[in-house]
């Protein structure tokens, strides 16, 4: 286990900013409280985030970059769009792209 | 297909209905806090079993962070609803090959940060409505050719920090519908001729921090909608010719290889190209027509390419925004630079061994100009001009030894101006009235005086002689409070810094005879 005062799953932390490093394989997410960000060690990411590994450094929760998008395998693509939208390549759309229909089951545009 | 739209539509009034009146959802595990969505959060509790006492309308289920080694056989039967399973963090070696059985409706399993060695194959059988499966950070070494099988619906898959040494090729034959896969951080050395050749529907595919030596120039074959290809932090001692077959790619990373040289024609099938990251390779040599055609380009940065000796031809690549090329053999700039890159911002062509420098006047929304370490001599009237929007100009380090007297006249942006280091005798200071740092230091012929009223909002200046501070320096203090009037005549200093500054044993009033 890490030092005892450090949150679960960390291994280096601060008392300002919580975790600076977590446990191999865990990813970082830096939770925004006021002013300060506070480091929480988490085996995946929240919504709205993507985990990118890194063999040098902390893993770290990066924010997705696509409308309407819950969850994301990388900046670009998204695997979750929110309720009612639907996805084409890793991107959402509340109606498909000329060309395409929709698929009401798999919420694709296909 | 109309008697699973009756079933689906029965399950989702039961599953809104009964959350509502919140009864049944209400039955939750002491382990576990649940919701009225039917979603049960058992994460982080020490368990080593799966919980009991959970509702039949469960559809997600974290058991993340626990200690579960094994998952036995039908040890999910109860949740024929469940829609997400997170078992991330555990020290899971073993799921029996029907641990999973009866997740029909199953959709997101998360099983990576555990032990696992091989695939779980035979437990995946039945998932047919899996669509992303996460193997991430297990200990897998061994893909078997039958291992996602029965996941028709299976879009993304996570196989990233493993041990695998290969990729798993005939596992993978059948996945039409898969839409992004990551194979980093394995150990794979090499990619077989047609290793992707089924994925028509592959959009991401990441393999970067592997050991990549070498690839088949036909093993992306196949890949027909791949958007992002990441080969970085590899071991490709040759230009990866494959991406030939990628038509449609928009994101390329090959950096930090071992790659010495870029061919010409390198990207002529990826017309589509936006982003190409390949700096951190020993680039000696780039094919001049190897980045023509790429309208979708945004930026492209080339270090370093020591024997690289023609400007690349960038017809058509006219959506540049930023352009850097330095530490190369280039001599000269094509004149015609700023009829294609019409939209560039920051120009970098530091490091190189350039002479002449052309008209940039087309080039109208020029932010940044680098153009330090180079073997100019002169700014000529039109070189600059137009470039309402310069904030920064760096010409240090040449050889440049007259600058028209109008070349600054338009810049009515240029704030940050450096052109130590050359051989000027003097500057022109039309047109610097917005400049706040000026760099002068290094003309050793330079031995006029500049004039403070030419120079309204500088800040810092550095000069090749102590004297040619006096202008800008009170005799008391080596920092010169300048004041101005403010709106309400409240008097607002600004703080010069003037190098090398006439300290005590280079008094302004004695040097006052020298240059008077």
């Amino acid at each position: 286990e890490g030092p005892p005062s450090c949150p679960k799953g960390c291994d280096r932390c601060s008392e300002y900013n919580g975790c600076i490093k977590c446990k191999p394989k865990l990813f970082i997410f830096l939770e925004r409280n006021d002013i300060r960000q506070i480091g929480v060690c988490l085996p995946s990411c929240p919504v709205g985030y993507y985990g990118t590994r890194n063999p040098e450094d902390n893993n770290r929760c990066t924010q997705c970059k696509i409308d309407n998008c819950e969850a994301c395998f990388n900046r670009n693509f998204c695997t979750k769009c929110k309720e009612g939208l639907y996805s084409h390549s890793g991107r959402c759309y509340v109606s498909c792209p000329p060309g395409l229909h929709t698929d009401n089951e798999t919420m694709e545009c296909i | 297909m109309r008697v699973d739209l009756f079933w689906m539509c029965l399950w989702c009034l039961i599953r809104h209905s009964v959350s509502g009146q919140g009864q049944s959802t209400a039955v939750c595990s002491p382990s576990c806090s649940c919701d009225e969505d039917g979603g049960a959060d058992c994460s982080g509790r020490g368990l080593t079993t799966v919980p009991t006492g959970l509702g039949t309308f469960t559809y997600y289920l974290d058991l993340s962070m626990n200690n579960i080694t094994e998952l036995p056989a039908s040890v999910f039967k109860n949740f024929p609803y469940l829609e997400e399973l997170r078992l991330a963090g555990n020290d899971l070696t073993f799921i029996h090959s029907d641990a999973l059985s009866g997740l029909h409706q199953l959709k997101v399993l998360m099983l990576q940060n555990n032990q696992l060695k091989s695939v779980p194959s035979a437990a995946l059988k039945n998932l047919q409505s899996l669509q992303s499966l996460r193997l991430d950070a297990n200990h897998i070494s061994a893909v078997p050719e039958d291992s996602f099988e029965g996941l028709q619906q299976l879009r993304h898959l996570w196989l990233d920090d493993n041990h695998l040494t290969e990729v798993p090729v005939g596992s993978l034959r059948h996945q039409e519908n898969l839409q992004a896969l990551t194979l980093a951080l394995n150990r794979i050395l090499f990619i077989p001729d047609n290793a992707f050749a089924n994925l028509t529907s592959l959009v991401v595919l990441h393999l970067h921090n592997n050991r990549i030596k070498e690839i088949g120039d036909n093993c992306f074959a196949g890949l027909v909608n791949l958007e992002t290809l990441d080969l970085n932090f590899n071991n490709l001692m040759e230009f990866p010719k494959a991406i030939q077959a990628l038509s449609k790619l928009k994101e390329l990373g090959f950096h930090s290889n071992n790659i010495a040289s870029i061919p010409e024609g390198a990207f002529h099938n990826n017309p589509l190209l936006r982003t190409i990251h390949l700096y951190d390779n020993p680039l000696s040599f780039v094919g001049a027509s190897a980045f023509q055609n790429l309208s979708d380009l945004h930026s492209l940065m080339l270090r370093g390419a020591s024997m690289m000796q023609d400007f690349p031809i960038l017809t058509w690549t006219n959506n540049l925004e930023s352009l850097t090329l330095s530490g190369t053999k280039i001599s000269s700039i094509p004149s015609d630079l700023c009829e294609d890159l019409k939209l560039l911002r920051t120009l970098d062509l530091s490091y190189n061994e350039i002479k002449e420098l052309p008209s940039f006047q087309g080039c109208s929304l020029l932010q940044e100009i680098s153009i330090q370490h180079n073997k100019i001599q002169q700014i000529d009237r039109d070189t600059f001009r137009g470039l309402f929007a310069l904030r920064l100009l760096d010409v240090s380090r040449n050889e440049i030894q007259t600058i028209h007297k109008d070349a600054f006249l338009t810049l009515t942006s240029l704030a940050n101006v450096d052109l130590s280091m050359n051989s000027l005798t003097g500057i022109p200071t039309a047109g610097l009235s917005a400049v706040s740092q000026l760099k002068l230091s290094g003309n050793p012929r330079m031995k006029n005086v500049l004039s403070a009223k030419s120079l309204p909002k500088l800040r810092s200046l550095s000069v090749p002689y102590a004297y040619q501070c006096c202008a800008f320096v009170g005799s008391e203090e080596t920092h010169m409070k300048k004041y101005t009037g403010g709106d309400d005549g409240e008097q607002i200093s600004m703080i010069l810094h003037c190098s090398p500054s006439p300290g005590a044993f280079k008094p302004c009033e004695h040097l006052l005879g020298n240059w008077m």
